[in-house]
């Protein structure tokens, strides 16, 4: 197995990794203030003059105002991720559910994670993997689509909450869209751990720079990986 | 059964005939401008139709509800309820106001049902029970569904008066035993303006009513609520949003915030996902409304707003075996899980990672 010459694959293009780490920074600050503001926990405002909300880092409106700036942001950088998808042959949104391959590299990789198997064969992304993103993607476009919803709202009357508003009633009311809007955030915030840990693992097993990957774009591998046609 | 005789008449000759001057009549038209919500430009336009629009005759019915919007109806200020049902419209049929009662009255609903078909405005009040053939709500002998099919079928528009007619209400709280649904599914394609509210506002339901009669529709939203009065979140016109603003809030219900007026978010006010008037038209003369007087919003005119439970606090509770948790708490549980499954996981990987270089370590000196 450590025959052969380690060879580097560049698996993410640009957009990919941009995607990657503004989604990060984002998701960040959308998970802190978005805690702040379905239950205000930080009580530095307390009995200080209401119009100081502009100035106070921490008021409800600012924690409003990053909210909104990094729901933005977030959707930029997912515009960004179709448009590498597009561009790039290797940016693939969706796993191949109707290969053999997939379900047998999902097998492989279940088995490994299980402990029944020592290591998995070199996959560039394995199949377990894609599958994660791809459900990752599903809760970013609910977050977005329940966000904007919500966010548009502040003005019913305008265009833009004539085509999303009517998505509140349609999942039995404004409320719930709230409360779909906070469950789901805490699902994003675990596929997260589970998300760094795996890649952990992974750059310290393989030792195939998994984590640098992210970064710089490159994966290196001594044994031919199994899904290289997705690069060509 | 009060019987105002003039249905066909317009606002103008109503007036004249009861020896009104013309300058309380053109009063009367600036004041349902601005209960209207139109700019004061538009002062001839409302003079003009009041001098011309006949008032409609109106029929109001009641299916499955508790007449709290009745209650709150004859609460009216601007203008009076009494001028409303003896002046403004001619409301010639409804049960709880009504003189007569029992088959005088049915008989007198069916006459004027004849008398001017397309022409009636009909406003119904209460959700529409519908499971075990409607049996949930009988009136003369009949499911109310069947009585609100019929008469909404010659209706020229039909007003669904409080948020049982508009949503469903209480009687489609989970788990609606009677099979309770709005009258927009009952009344099909018919024209239909939802007022919703627990009870609505009674100016709002006057005036949507009064702006149907002077322009016909009013502009509508997506779940046709008139936008002049649903237009709004009572979080955006709340007097108390700078304390949100600033992050100023009660806590609990006696202390110094709640004292002090300040925002009441924290104990579950559902301002920010509620639509009405309240912000700015008040109750009663404009004296008050809930938020005003320290208690949270409920959201009363939000679809399923009975379903939001408990209404003091932001997150609902979820229900799990001997505890109350919620979002955030099993959220936090379910972090620190992942996080104990993952290191977990990954001390097994590294016993078994070593092994496996061992054993491939051993096999190698063995083939040398």
């Amino acid at each position: 197995m450590h025959e052969g010459k380690l060879r580097e694959y560049h698996v993410f293009s640009g957009a990919t990794r941009l995607f990657h780490w503004v989604t990060v920074a984002a998701v960040g600050v959308l998970f802190f203030t978005g805690l702040y503001i379905g239950d205000p926990f930080f009580i530095g405002a307390q009995g200080i003059e209401p119009t100081a909300a502009v100035k106070r880092v921490f008021s409800m409106e600012m924690m409003r105002l990053y909210h909104f700036v990094a729901g933005y942001l977030l959707l930029a950088s997912c515009i960004l991720r179709v448009y590498g998808w597009l561009i790039s042959k290797g940016d693939r949104l969706l796993p191949r559910f109707w290969t053999r391959h997939y379900w047998e590299g999902l097998a492989d990789t279940t088995l490994h994670y299980l402990f029944l198997r020592p290591q998995h064969r070199p996959y560039l992304r394995n199949s377990l993997a894609r599958t994660s993103y791809l459900a990752v993607y599903v809760m970013l476009l609910i977050q977005l689509l329940t966000g904007f919803a919500l966010y548009v709202m502040i003005n019913p009357t305008s265009l833009a909450a004539r085509i999303l508003g009517p998505l509140n009633h349609l999942l039995y009311g404004e409320y719930f869209v709230h409360l779909i809007h906070h469950y789901v955030s805490w699902f994003i915030v675990l596929f997260a751990i589970v998300h760094i840990y795996m890649a952990t693992r992974a750059d310290w097993m393989e030792k195939g720079g998994e984590v640098s990957g992210i970064i710089s774009g490159v994966k290196f591998y001594r044994e031919q990986p199994e899904d290289l046609d997705d690069l060509k | 059964m009060i019987e105002s005789k003039h249905s066909g008449e317009t606002l103008w000759a109503l007036l004249k005939r009861r020896a009104v001057s013309r300058r309380d009549f053109l009063k009367t038209c600036a004041a349902l401008t601005g209960m209207l919500g139109l700019p004061p430009a538009a002062l001839p336009a409302v003079v003009a139709a009041a001098e011309t629009k006949p008032l409609p005759p109106v029929i109001w019915l009641h299916g499955h509800e508790c007449t709290g919007c009745d209650e709150a109806f004859i609460r009216s200020q601007k203008p009076l309820a009494s001028d409303i049902v003896l002046n403004l419209i001619s409301l010639e049929d409804m049960e709880v106001l009504g003189a007569a009662a029992g088959e005088a009255l049915e008989r007198h609903h069916h006459e004027i049902i004849a008398k001017y078909p397309g022409k009636y405005l009909l406003l119904f009040e209460g959700a529409v029970p519908t499971a075990d053939g409607g049996v949930s709500c009988m009136v003369g002998g009949k499911p109310i569904a069947a009585k609100l099919r019929a008469a909404a079928q010659n209706a020229a528009a039909v007003v669904a008066v409080g948020s049982c007619a508009a949503w469903g209400g209480i009687q489609a709280a989970r788990p609606n035993p009677t099979g309770s649904v709005a009258v927009s599914e009952i009344v099909g394609s018919r024209p239909l303006i939802n007022v919703p509210g627990c009870p609505p506002i009674p100016e709002v339901l006057t005036g949507t009513v009064m702006h149907y009669v002077l322009f016909g529709m009013p502009p509508l939203d997506s779940k046709r609520r008139p936008l002049q009065f649903f237009g709004n979140r009572i979080h955006d016109t709340c007097y108390r949003r700078a304390f949100f603003d600033s992050g100023m809030f009660v806590e609990n219900f006696d202390d110094k915030g709640a004292k002090a007026g300040w925002c009441l978010y924290k104990v579950g006010c559902r301002g920010p996902v509620a639509y009405n008037q309240c912000g700015s038209m008040r109750w009663w003369n404009g004296l008050s409304y809930p938020i005003q007087s320290g208690a949270p919003c409920v959201a009363c005119a939000a679809d399923n707003f009975w379903d939001t439970d408990p209404f003091h606090q932001r997150l609902p509770n979820i229900s799990l075996p001997n505890t109350i948790a919620t979002a955030d708490t099993i959220g936090l549980v379910a972090a620190g899980a992942t996080l104990a499954g993952v290191t977990a996981h990954g001390l097994l990987s590294v016993a078994q990672h070593r092994r496996h270089k061992e054993k491939d370590r051993r096999e190698g000196e063995q083939n040398e």
